[in-house]
């Protein structure tokens, strides 16, 4: 089967440096649907499969979306910049462990990255689409979230280089 | 190519079925007094339990198919088990007895997030008045209270002989703050005189028998609705549009017809007829569970459909009809 890493994505061709550099902020995990997620100082990445000990490893399946298998949804990233703008403009206030993304990134444009390879720490990602809002979220956080989580939910993607990342990784195109 | 991966996923094994709430395992059962059965529930691995509020309470989806609503009765702060007492009412629908007679530790149940929750006053007295093992929600009250520092609260807690979970109320005791009334003994509380003369800022809460529940709203009918609550085991229902009827909804390609009442909604309508939709963000935005309709019209409330759309489809997680009948291309 191939890989993206055997196809980079249109810029790359283009060879035009990307212009932003972010760095891992947060790391989180569950192991089952609707438990909160819990903070790590680093995480454990399996190519092509998932983050270990997260409920959306593949051949683990344990989350809320499980029975609806996708390739693209190995682990899933969240703009800090968000929670700030949350806070700003909807007086919401959401913690890094609520957004149940895994990766909080900061000074990283996810919405950009659809389609996109990209280095976090020692492991490549490709951006599969973008995450939405759910119902879910407001029901497990008793936040009305989901309207201003609306075109900013984060990102999906697979992993194509496994490793270990860690808070404090640097982030940058591929 | 990721439809590819799609592909080897969906049809390598049975597509597993949607995960529709907590697994946790009966970690130990106890019975504080006879009647009444306590348990404590956990993740099998001790993984964090999603955060209550005081007063909060789940469902236990128990293994003969019932559905059971309790109250949490641990400090919210002890978020790595649910705590619950269940009497056994022999004269109930089923659930107290599966849960007494049939559930043993070491058993997997499915529980809910759990949802509710009492609205404290924070500087005001908060009167609690309970009857029997209706002091459940008013315990995880207490202890957060207690945690806090916080003594502005009394428990009025009538029980026919020694009340039931007293063992977990001990500091709440000790500080003079729990009124018992054995009614074997003594009259059951005069709910007027207590909570009479409690301050603007007060708030009463009761839950028990219905004539306890009747006395206490009687005691507080003048009372603003944000002062009082009355606690009464019933899920939370819907809120449909205002004045909505109830329709039908019709799958066509199956003839299935079904009433959609406003306070149980088309979605979970259709997950009782165990209708193919495919549900994901359950508020109109991802578009996972749209539909043709051929018959309605339905009121659409999503964000997804374009005006030329809806004319012939509808998200129906979202979704109301106008009409009589809806009928769907399922």
């Amino acid at each position: 089967m191939p890989t993206g890493a055997e196809h980079p994505p249109q810029r790359a061709t283009m060879n035009v440096p990307p212009a932003w550099t972010g760095v891992v902020r947060f790391l989180h995990i569950t192991p089952r649907a609707f438990l909160p997620m819990e903070s790590f100082d680093e995480l454990t990445l399996v190519a092509g499969k998932g983050i270990e000990g997260d409920r959306y490893m593949i051949g683990r399946e344990s989350g809320f979306y499980s029975h609806k298998p996708e390739e693209g949804r190995q682990i899933t990233l969240f703009e800090i910049e968000t929670l700030e703008a949350l806070a700003r403009d909807a007086k919401i206030q959401m913690l890094p462990e609520e957004h149940r993304r895994n990766v909080t990134v900061q000074g990283v444009p996810l919405n950009h990255l659809v389609g996109r390879q990209f280095w976090v720490g020692e492991t490549l990602l490709e951006a599969t689409r973008l995450s939405t809002p759910c119902r879910h979220i407001e029901e497990i956080l008793g936040k009305a979230v989901f309207d201003p989580l609306i075109n900013r939910s984060g990102l999906n993607c697979r992993i194509l280089k496994g490793g270990v990342i860690r808070v404090g990784d640097a982030v940058h195109g591929a | 190519m990721a439809s590819f991966a799609w592909a080897t996923l969906s049809t390598g094994r049975d597509m597993p079925k949607a995960i529709k709430h907590l697994q946790a395992v009966v970690r130990e059962i106890d019975e504080p007094l006879p009647g009444v059965k306590r348990l404590v529930l956990a993740d099998q691995d001790g993984w964090r339990l999603p955060a209550f509020r005081p007063g909060a309470h789940i469902d236990l989806h128990l293994a003969n198919g019932l559905v059971r609503t309790y109250s949490l009765c641990n400090e919210p702060a002890d978020c790595r088990r649910y705590v619950i007492a269940v009497k056994r009412e022999e004269a109930g629908r089923g659930g107290s007895r599966h849960i007494h007679d049939e559930l043993r530790a070491g058993e997997v149940i499915g529980v809910s997030v759990p949802r509710s929750g009492l609205a404290l006053s924070p500087t005001g007295m908060n009167i609690f008045v309970a009857g029997g093992i209706g002091v459940t929600p008013f315990v995880s009250a207490i202890l957060a209270m207690e945690r806090e520092g916080q003594s502005n609260y009394q428990l009025h807690w009538a029980s026919m002989g020694e009340p039931s979970l007293i063992d977990m109320l001990a500091p709440a005791v000790k500080g003079g703050r729990v009124h018992l009334y054995n009614t074997l003994e003594v009259s059951p509380p005069d709910i007027r005189p207590i909570v009479d003369g409690s301050g603007p800022d007060a708030k009463a809460f009761c839950c028990g028998p219905a004539g306890m529940l009747d006395a206490f709203e009687s005691a507080v009918a003048e009372w603003p609705e944000s002062r009082k609550h009355v606690e009464r085991f019933t899920a939370p229902k819907l809120v449909p549009t205002l004045n909505a009827q109830p329709y039908s909804v019709v799958l066509a390609r199956s003839g299935r017809e079904m009433e959609v009442r406003p306070e149980v909604g088309l979605l979970a309508t259709l997950e009782a007829m165990d209708a193919d939709i495919s549900v994901s963000c359950a508020g109109g935005i991802c578009g996972a569970c749209r539909t043709r309709w051929i018959e309605g019209p339905p009121i659409h409330h999503d964000r997804v459909l374009s005006p030329q759309e809806r004319a012939h489809e509808v998200i129906v997680c979202i979704a109301e009809c106008a009409g009589p009948r809806l009928v769907l291309d399922l």
